[in-house]
């Protein structure tokens, strides 16, 4: 307990000042226009178990329904978020591929600085990342404004792991339950800025089953820029 | 002339009865065509990640993407698997090692390590109809079943681990480590296979001795390659497989049908070949291969190379006998002339070494390193 | 409490980097080399790494300068371990190609494709040295990098700047930056 407690200490003494104002805003960018066309890029979601001996598997059926709810859930959302949503068919997905793996690194790059503990002081504190040109293709594929592209890991335990993880917590052992990293971005396809992000690492969320769904998608989507 | 008409007809009936045969002659049959698994289990996850994992594949800038050179490739794929051809998916890999693999959702990968140290079609088909042996038993499910009920010990899962584990578990899928009996069996099959496709079984036994030939230069002696996890050749499986191999009559190389296939890529995978930097199993590979296929200056321009690159005691005067030989042959490489060049620039020979590098610049007047060579002729004038 | 002390403790094994700003003018590094920068740039000093110092503009997933002030005969390029089971060690004789040879090994080291595009003659630092452009296909992602370097070899010590970006957009928003960077530099003799 001593040792975790210390590690936490240590994490927000490097962490620095977290609590930053819209953390996730570019500056002078507030809110999507009303009735904003917004391009769904596929979102990248994997869902694995994690059995007793910590082999960590792929469910495809828990992947293929937490698409299908994140996808609902989104939709769902469109309308409380003010854009009209525009879908990539798979050979535009394809096509975008570039871009999209352009994409994967910038927001890795945005998680572990802007949202970690090693800011860019050129950055200055503030979500100044654009993809530039590069989403060209996007727009012209879609006609839409802003394209949102949302990543999920989860990881489950197993009934076993839950039972084991009981067993060693009485012998002062932690280990980990299953954890839930993601991320959200917005990105304006006229400027390429990322005008919004939003990086979700907490333990599991629950993308198996429809309801809990909604929560994941309403962490992720936390501080979204609603259009007024 | 019995057996092999009872292999056209893929039939096992009754085989058993025949006394005398070893076993795979004709007391196996390729199941149906499989049906793609429910997604609720296990056996769905893997096909649905690697469903996934194709997808990018296709799309990745790895993938060598030559229309014609993929399509021969798969027709031989093809021609191996028989009734399960429609469900075989051949994609080559530019990486630079011996391997080739097959998931269960018909996904074949194809190294272009593997096509550089073939020699010939029916040494290919070997490894592929090896991997299709492990398809056509399902051993990557029992293998996944195992893994997880074997799993004693806790594994504390680094959580970092758990998002990054798709670009594993792709890798990790395809070189699942198999059992000696899963081995076995994929050997048995894959000749079968061979045999059925019109190949000369008694090319397989020479893969494995060649890629031990090659890995036993390692400091190691090869124990600790990985790729040996997924094909090991210890001595008495090559001895079993030349054993069953012996029981088949006849079959083709179609070598020459092969080298033209593969000469336009060979520069390049070459070139991988010896950046890798493993300098003794390089030689040992392109020691094998100019000599098997003299015909070839790629393979002694190339070691060449490598002796130039490791620079040994001797390496020089070796790579200079090489590139000298080479030249005596048709076709060689502008390499050639460069390294030679080099070497002679070393050795303060100026006249040989110029005339040398501007033949490497008549022959490569685009080579990314022109702009380099050019100042070595210019320095050399003085 | 104990989940959220889990992710806690996450946080604090990537350890404690920092991130200094090199701001514009002159910056000395290593005993001899000074560059004149243009313009801030963030200097990333993880934990453990290697003798080069790593700068960026847009993050460390994105855009890497490399900088070498100084590396002596023998020292590896990387941190030790960090090349495996090979060691991309510098040596005072080698030729620019080999130079080139040894960040070409090791960026590709995790299965990223490396392919030279340029190798020329340059003046870097105020010495004869070379010129070197590339293409890096990530392994990770499968992202193609565009990559530059300048290097040249000065009393038996390496001093070398290899920038890399993807090559869609990012590469050449830098570029000429890096090239005024490397415009600037000069070794003390």
């Amino acid at each position: 307990m001593h040792k975790a407690l210390a590690a936490a200490l240590i994490a927000l003494a490097c962490a620095g000042n977290a609590a930053a104002q819209s953390k996730n805003l570019a500056p002078g960018f507030v809110s999507l226009p009303k009735g904003a066309k917004v391009a769904l890029m596929p979102t990248d979601i994997e869902l694995f178990v994690i059995s007793a001996g910590g082999v960590v598997e792929p469910k495809a059926d828990w992947t293929e329904a937490a698409s299908k709810h994140f996808k609902d859930a989104l939709l769902r959302k469109r309308e409380a978020l003010g854009f009209s949503a525009v879908e990539l068919s798979a050979k535009q997905a394809d096509e975008a591929d570039e871009v999209n793996a352009l994409h994967g690194a910038i927001a890795r790059a945005i998680a572990f600085h802007h949202f970690g503990n090693l800011q860019l002081p050129t950055k200055d504190g503030k979500l100044d990342w654009s993809m530039g040109d590069s989403v060209q293709q996007i727009k012209e594929a879609t006609g839409a404004d802003y394209a949102l592209f949302s990543f999920v890991r989860d990881s489950y335990a197993s009934a076993e792991r839950k039972a084991m993880m009981v067993g060693l917590a009485l012998l002062g052992i932690g280990i980990s339950l299953g954890v839930q990293t993601g991320y959200a971005s917005l990105i304006d396809l006229n400027t390429g800025r990322v005008v919004w992000f939003n990086r979700l690492m907490r333990p599991s969320g629950d993308l198996r089953e429809p309801d809990k769904a909604d929560e994941t998608i309403d962490a992720l989507l936390r501080e979204f820029p609603v259009a007024k | 002339m019995k057996r092999r008409r009872f292999l056209a007809g893929g039939c096992a009936c009754g085989a058993g009865l025949i006394p005398g045969l070893v076993f795979g002659q004709s007391d196996w049959s390729a199941p149906a065509r499989f049906a793609r698994p429910d997604a609720a289990t296990d056996e769905g996850g893997l096909w649905a990640m690697m469903d996934r994992e194709e997808s990018r594949l296709r799309r990745s800038p790895f993938t060598l993407r030559d229309a014609q050179f993929q399509a021969y490739i798969q027709d031989i794929a093809c021609r191996l698997g028989g009734e399960h051809c429609p469900d075989i998916r051949v994609h080559v890999m530019r990486t630079p090692f011996f391997n080739a693999s097959m998931a269960p959702n018909g996904m074949m990968q194809v190294w272009t390590g593997l096509l550089l140290r073939v020699e010939n079609e029916a040494q290919l088909a070997a490894v592929l109809g090896h991997e299709i042996g492990h398809y056509l038993s399902r051993h990557s499910i029992e293998r996944l079943r195992q893994a997880r009920s074997n799993s004693a010990a806790a594994q504390i899962m680094g959580l970092f681990g758990v998002v990054g584990l798709v670009g594993q578990l792709g890798v990790a899928a395809s070189m699942m480590a198999y059992s000696r009996d899963h081995e076995r069996e994929a050997d048995r099959i894959g000749l079968l296979l061979m045999h059925k496709a019109g190949y000369a079984t008694d090319e397989a036994a020479k893969v494995w001795r060649d890629l031990q030939l090659e890995l036993k230069e390692r400091p190691d002696g090869g124990s600790r390659n990985p790729l040996f996890s997924t094909h090991p050749a210890p001595e008495d499986r090559q001895q079993e497989l030349a054993a069953l191999a012996a029981t088949f009559q006849g079959g083709e190389t179609n070598a020459a049908e092969w080298q033209k296939r593969v000469q336009p890529f060979l520069r390049d995978w070459l070139v991988e070949e010896v950046k890798r930097g493993q300098h003794e199993e390089t030689i040992a590979l392109l020691t094998r291969l100019a000599h098997d296929i003299p015909s070839r200056p790629e393979y002694l321009v190339a070691r060449g190379e490598t002796y130039r690159l490791r620079g040994a005691s001797e390496d020089l005067d070796k790579a200079l006998a090489d590139y000298k030989m080479a030249l005596a042959v048709e076709g060689v490489p502008a390499e050639a002339y460069r390294g030679l060049g080099m070497i002679q620039r070393l050795r303060d020979q100026p006249a040989e070494a110029r005339t040398n590098l501007l033949r490497y610049l008549e022959l490569a007047p685009q080579a990314p390193d022109a702009g380099m060579i050019k100042s070595y002729v210019e320095e050399l004038k003085s | 409490m104990r989940k959220l002390l889990v992710v806690f403790a996450l946080v604090a094994l990537s350890g404690c980097a920092t991130v200094n700003k090199m701001e514009s003018g002159n910056q000395n590094i290593g005993e001899r080399m000074t560059l004149t920068l243009e313009g801030a740039w963030n200097h990333v000093a993880l934990p453990n790494q290697g003798p080069g110092q790593t700068w960026t503009m847009e993050g460390l997933p994105v855009d890497t300068l490399l900088i070498y002030s100084g590396l002596k005969d023998g020292e590896a390029i990387h941190r030790p371990g960090a090349g495996g089971q090979k060691s991309f060690n510098f040596r005072a004789t080698m030729q620019p190609d080999e130079i080139v040879g040894l960040f070409e090994g090791f960026l590709a080291l995790d299965g990223s494709q490396f392919q030279l595009t340029k190798l020329e003659p340059a003046t870097f630092g105020g010495e004869k040295g070379f010129h070197f452009e590339y293409q890096l296909v990530r392994k990770l992602d499968g992202v193609t990098l565009s990559g530059m370097g300048y290097g040249t070899v000065s009393k038996r010590e390496l001093f070398a700047l290899v920038y890399q970006a993807p090559r869609l957009t990012f590469f050449s928003r830098h570029k000429d930056r890096v090239e005024q960077i490397a415009r600037s530099a000069r070794v003390k003799t």
